[in-house]
């Protein structure tokens, strides 16, 4: 009996028929699974219980999601035929983007109440764009510094998604609109089937603020129906509050603490013997060897005083502007170092604001003006960092938004008055917008996909969002249409196929 | 040939060395397809004729085991059947798909041969056999003959959970006048049947915390303990669960439960704008209706009544007014299809054990469901609307602004829409109130009802509630049997509690599920009686580890679905909270009001069930501990992550417990002895063993020494006061300890 043809039967099934002499358990893991796994991926995904493993490309993943709808066309994306039809309707343009193939039902979330859909006037862009890198990819004067590294970036101008609210977050994170349902979160699927590579720190870990119950919540990094084990767990970046139910900074604390671990182990010990078959038990014992562990490596990873003042300040922790999500950069390439898996690093999540704060409906200016600096240095001084010490060629490194936004002028938010002109802002878009991988196995200083003339819709090459996850698990070595449980159906949509072009 | 009983057909396949294969695809295929007692083989008496006797043992079972599925009842791609002679002679749209006496002419045979003219069959899983291949060939060659009044098999007709629950009869046993409880008796014969042996009765104290921890949500105290271990009389045990049933924290913690299966969730929506996008704020008087109902014992049958359609049955009872609750919960304030969708999909899980949203955008995969038979069971929440008023409520007739749910859309019109696109309504399909063919029962008799206002109401969500209670119902009460047996057993009946049918999991103990169904309903849908005769049987009191029993068990039945010993579960959050805030003596057991901050669980002592639970907001330890996702909890996930360990080595309520818990035992344990022996009964329900206790003796004297020593000072608590691990007092901060470990202690979150 081919051990392919036990892909996905059932594990305990899977070893009676090895017990009975009919196949061998591999115990070595190989492409994701690399040696010294610690947190084995889930029995399904383990060798031998997969029908091919691909040679993996990465071993990490840092996911940088900013939250709100960062504007296509200002970053990765740029238009000059918004300038040249500035102030006219769509069909008032030669291009007829209101009835395309590619159009549905959201185009009329498109206007408001007060005039006619989607027939506001186009805004021209707000910021210059220029030609960066050997490559020459056009990226926005907001993002002079990623811009400098477009050599390592493969930008995808082709996306798109269903859902016009916010809760696009939710389905960028899980390819479903929440209102149909929460299947589990790319870094979740990941953890599931590629395990961790660290003893002492979780596998999946979230920085940052996720999005509120509007943008779906925890979703974006919770485990579904593959149960909490394999969600995000949630850790703050800030070196005083670095866990939740964090040890009190005391010696005498720390001491008392190590007679009462020593003490539980004990116990536990004896009480193994007469419960041999206590797996729980057994896991429990492992949560709390963990946790032990997390509060001295956790604490050391935020500890950045072993970095030089050339490393902060290229994460731009010396400016009070780029110092917060510098810090998380910062903080995931140390992870990364440790063996997690999985870092997703939110941006733009704010228990105030429930959109995102890149939502920029009122003035792009003023919203990408101020947003971009925050965030541009520190992801720019990621790559160099990672590059520099060799890591980028197995880490791979995602960054995207749940939409991109809208080339005419926003209609449904009133700001500015009734005198058209004055109002400089976008709505949601969620028929063609960007997102960019770097390192860990695909190509630098290329584009891939389009958007047409006036960057409405997706032309070609176009890509659903798990299309994105596909190609994460294909770097990682995982079989992406795999990704699947028994008794959870996932529809060809819901799997995604990897986005070729961009895999070097 | 004489063949009376499929098992025999089984037996003689399996003599023939050349269906082996058959075999094999049966039990591969039995995930999905289960080949239930099927009817053909029973009523087909003698078969004189070989090629019919060909057609029953070598072509029926594996057109059955790989074809049925999609050239069956259910479906039949292709306008195709293969479910009788007649059905494949007759073809489907492409023409006959056997041709007698003529395989080679036949589409069937070339399909499953890959001949290149027609699609390969079967589409999923290996190819068939070449000895598989030939039989249906020489089948077809020798004239293709079958049983005469061949009926089509109809997986669903079969299906055991659209077959009423009839009271089986009790398995006779050798050793059945060891078990007076029938469920010990259908849990033995199971065993029997595997060779295994069953645990012995768990010790007194671990079945008096397993009953207190299932019953209300708390550990016994030390005095209960002793009392129960005291007390020798054969009813002892009996007279705690009776008495366990009587104590209102009865309805706290099983109402907490039945919040989990009918999705309690406050009201959330936009919070910077302090707009409400579901559910409602009022929405906290159902959950106190259902504990209410629960200490009460109202008969699950009458609780669906209400929540489905209390505005109908009750239009003057505020309290049947507040059960809507059930639907108000669903509430959405910016589209009501998915709001109306939320609640057919969520009545059907819940009550009925059906994914009946499977057939919002098409026929149902696996249940004979049509998409129009679940737009007909939309069609009763069509006119409903939800409505504020105030209401007088409960004993104290307190009023209250309730929200609750009343037909206003009277002439509302339920539309299919074509792939479930709500911008794709189909016109030319007229769809009425109705429920599924398949379970139809009693069907629906729906009678317009006088409102409260003197006005009138559809009658539809009544008559729904009806005829779900209906005796002629094969599900509900099966289905509601099941989410308790797994509460108490940490396991259900039936794996997919939300999927009874033809793609759900099999009862483990069809049975005994069927005897307690038909019981339950006897009982006037008494939750109470059901508790009591699960909790009282022998099975449920068993030792959850057998040592012993272990090795030769565990070979056999290594997930102990056949139940030879008790399962141990860990304590939900609610659990672990509440039963360290009583073990304190800190624990406000006032039952029911308006929630409190989520943030408040913190430091406030109510019942976990009494704070805030939205999506959003929940409280911290709750949620570390696997809270019921508000979305949907018909089983609660139960992980084992770092920050449980976290919550409780660090957390500072976990802290405060510790040391209230300690200071109390400390009144009446002057020696170091008596504090070990006290401690562990109090957090574990156990004593120590010796080792036990020299160890934790060894601790306490580490830890006095450690805190007796000047030189390394104490952090200030966050009050400025000292922090609860940091006594001035080494003695009372090392006892604090020692309870503390206890409190980390595997047995104090594990129920075993």
């Amino acid at each position: 009996m081919a051990v392919n043809g036990l892909a996905l039967c059932d594990r305990r099934e899977f070893l009676r028929w090895s017990a009975a002499g009919m196949a061998t358990v591999c115990g070595a893991y190989g492409g994701a699974r690399a040696a010294g796994a610690t947190d084995e991926p889930h029995d399904a995904f383990q060798e031998g219980n997969l029908p091919c493993v691909r040679a993996a490309r990465a071993d990490a993943v840092i996911w940088l999601c900013m939250l709100g709808g960062v504007s296509h066309l200002e970053s990765f994306d740029p238009k000059p035929a918004l300038n040249k039809y500035a102030g006219k309707t769509f069909s008032a343009t030669p291009f007829d983007v209101l009835n395309q193939r590619f159009t549905n039902k959201n185009i009329d979330n498109m206007g408001s109440k007060e005039g006619p859909k989607h027939e506001s006037h186009i805004l021209p862009l707000q910021v210059g764009f220029q030609k960066q890198g050997e490559s020459g990819i056009e990226v926005s004067d907001w993002w002079p510094c990623v811009g400098r590294r477009i050599d390592d970036i493969a930008v995808v101008r082709s996306l798109w998604t269903t859902d016009f609210q916010h809760s696009a977050q939710a389905q960028f994170h899980t390819g479903r609109p929440v209102r149909m349902s929460r299947p589990p979160s790319v870094g979740a699927w990941v953890r599931y089937a590629a395990g961790s590579r660290s003893s002492r720190l979780p596998g999946f870990i979230v920085l940052g603020q996720p999005p509120s119950d509007f943008g779906g919540g925890r979703t974006a990094h919770e485990a579904s129906y593959l149960g909490p084990s394999y969600a995000g767990v949630r850790l703050s970046s800030s070196p005083t509050s670095a866990l939740p139910f964090s040890p009190p900074d005391s010696r005498l604390y720390a001491q008392a603490q190590r007679n009462e671990f020593e003490l539980l182990r004990q116990m536990n010990t004896l009480t193994a013997q007469g419960e041999p078959n206590d797996s729980s038990r057994k896991a429990r014992s492992r949560a709390y060897e963990l946790a032990y562990s997390m509060q001295e490596s956790y604490p050391r990873v935020l500890d950045m005083s072993d970095e030089t003042p050339e490393t902060q300040q290229l994460y731009g922790l010396d400016e009070p502007v780029t110092e917060p999500f510098g810090r998380q950069c910062l903080v995931a390439r140390r992870l990364v170092e440790q063996g997690v898996r999985f870092i997703q690093i939110y941006h733009g999540g704010n228990p105030n604001n429930d959109n995102g704060d890149w939502d920029a409906h009122q003035n792009v200016r003023e919203n990408h003006g101020r947003m971009c600096p925050r965030v541009d240095k520190p992801i720019a001084g990621l790559l160099q960092d990672l590059k520099r010490r060799g890591m980028l060629e197995r880490t791979l490194v995602v960054w995207g938004s749940e939409f991109g936004r809208a080339p005419n002028v926003d209609f449904r938010t009133p700001c500015g008055g009734p005198d058209f002109s004055k109002r400089m802002g976008r709505d949601h878009h969620v028929f063609g917008f960007s997102c960019w991988f770097a390192g860990g196995g695909v190509k630098g200083g290329v584009v891939h996909g389009r958007t047409d003339e006036l960057g409405f819709h997706a032309v070609e090459d176009r890509h659903y969002v798990t299309d994105v996850h596909a190609t994460i698990y294909h770097l990682l070595g995982l079989p992406h249409d795999r990704m699947k449980i028994e008794g959870r159906q996932r529809l060809p949509d819901d799997l995604g196929t990897p986005i070729h072009g961009i895999l070097a | 040939m004489r063949i009376r009983r499929p098992w025999k057909i089984v037996g003689a396949l399996a003599g023939a060395a050349m269906v082996t294969g058959a075999i094999l695809v049966w039990k591969e295929r039995t995930s999905w397809h289960r080949w239930t007692a099927p009817d053909f083989l029973i009523e087909a008496g003698e078969y004189a004729d070989p090629a019919e006797a060909a057609y029953l043992s070598d072509v029926k079972p594996i057109l059955a085991a790989r074809c049925y599925k999609c050239h069956g009842a259910v479906r039949s791609e292709g306008g195709l059947r293969v479910d009788s002679v007649a059905a494949m002679l007759r073809g489907g749209d492409s023409g006959p798909a056997i041709v007698a006496g003529n395989p080679d002419e036949s589409p069937l045979i070339a399909a499953v041969r890959h001949a290149d003219w027609v699609s390969p069959m079967p589409k999923d899983g290996d190819p068939l056999t070449e000895s598989q291949i030939g039989g249906l060939a020489d089948w077809v060659k020798s004239g293709a003959i079958g049983p005469q009044n061949e009926r089509p098999d109809d997986p669903a007709a079969a299906h055991w959970a659209f077959r009423p629950a009839v009271e089986p009869t009790l398995p006779s046993l050798e050793t059945a006048r060891k078990y007076a409880n029938p469920i010990d008796l259908f849990v033995a014969a199971a065993r029997q049947e595997k060779g295994l042996r069953p645990a012995e009765p768990a010790p007194k104290e671990l079945q008096l915390r397993r009953v207190y921890l299932d019953l209300v949500g708390l550990p016994p105290t030390q005095a209960e303990i002793d009392a129960f271990l005291d007390d020798e009389s054969s009813q002892a045990y009996e007279r705690v669960v009776d008495r366990l049933l009587d104590n209102p924290q009865y309805g706290v913690r099983w109402g907490r439960h039945w919040l989990d299966v009918w999705r309690y969730k406050e009201h959330d929506g936009r919070k910077s704008e302090k707009q409400t996008w579901s559910s409602s704020e009022h929405i906290w008087v159902w959950r106190d209706w259902v504990v209410r109902s629960l200490n009460r014992d109202k008969g699950y049958d009458r609780m669906i009544l209400e929540m489905l359609a209390g505005d109908e049955l009750a239009p003057n009872d505020p309290d049947a007014l507040a059960a809507t609750g059930f639907i108000v919960r669903n509430w959405d304030r910016h589209d009501r299809n998915v709001w109306i969708d939320q609640v057919v999909e969520h009545t059907s899980k819940a009550f009925l054990g059906l994914h009946l949203n499977c057939a919002r955008c098409h026929d149902h995969k696996f249940d004979p469901i049509s998409q129009v038979a679940y737009y007909g069971l939309r069609a009763c929440f069509e006119p409903h609307d939800v409505k504020t008023e105030s209401l007088a409520l409960g004993r104290a007739r307190e009023t209250l602004p309730v929200t609750f749910v009343s037909d206003v859309h009277l002439d509302a019109k339920t539309r299919v829409f074509h792939r479930g696109d709500y911008d794709s309504p189909i016109d030319n399909i007229k769809v009425v109130p109705g429920v599924p063919e398949v379970i139809r029962g009693s069907g629906l008799l729906i009678r317009p009802v006088r409102t409260r206002d003197g006005g009138s109401s559809t009658g539809r969500r009544l008559a729904l509630a009806r005829w779900m209670v209906d005796p002629a119902n094969p599900l509900t009460a099966r289905v509601a049997v099941n989410h308790v047996w797994m509460r108490h057993f940490g396991a259900p009946l039936v794996e997919t509690v939300t999927d009874f049918g033809l793609a759900g999991s099999p009862p483990s103990h069809p049975k005994l599920l069927d005897w307690l169904a038909v019981n339950f309903r006897r009982s006037g849908w008494s939750l109470k009686w059901l508790h009591r005769q699960i909790l009282t049987s022998q099975t449920y009191r068993m030792r959850s580890c057998s040592p012993e029993a272990d090795a030769a068990n565990a070979e056999i039945d290594p997930d102990n679905r056949c139940l030879w010993r008790m399962n141990t579960r860990r304590m939900e959050g609610e659990i672990v909270r509440d039963s360290m805030l009583y073990l304190a003596d800190a624990l406000d057991q006032s039952i029911g009001g308006e929630p409190l901050d989520h943030e408040l669980a913190e430091t406030t002592n109510r019942r976990s069930v009494y704070y805030r639970y939205s999506q959003e907001d929940k409280p911290q330890l709750l949620e570390v501990f696997d809270a019921a996702e508000v979305n949907e909890c018909y089983r609660r996930h139960v992980s084992i992550v770092p920050q449980q360990s976290l919550a409780l080595c660090n957390g500072s309520f976990a802290w405060r417990q510790a040391a209230r818990i300690s200071t109390r035992l400390s009144r009446d344990a002057e020696t170091d002895d008596r504090f070990v022996l006290h401690a562990f009964r109090c957090v574990t329900g156990r004593c120590p063993s010796e080792t036990e206790t020299t160890l934790c003796l060894g601790f306490l004297n580490e830890q006095r020494e450690l805190f007796s020593h000047g030189e390394i000072l104490p952090a200030s608590g966050a009050d400025g006061g000292e922090p609860p691990w940091a006594a001035s007092d080494a003695e009372a901060a090392a006892r604090t300890w020692l309870v503390h470990a206890l409190l980390n202690h595997n047995d104090f979150v594990t129920i075993r």
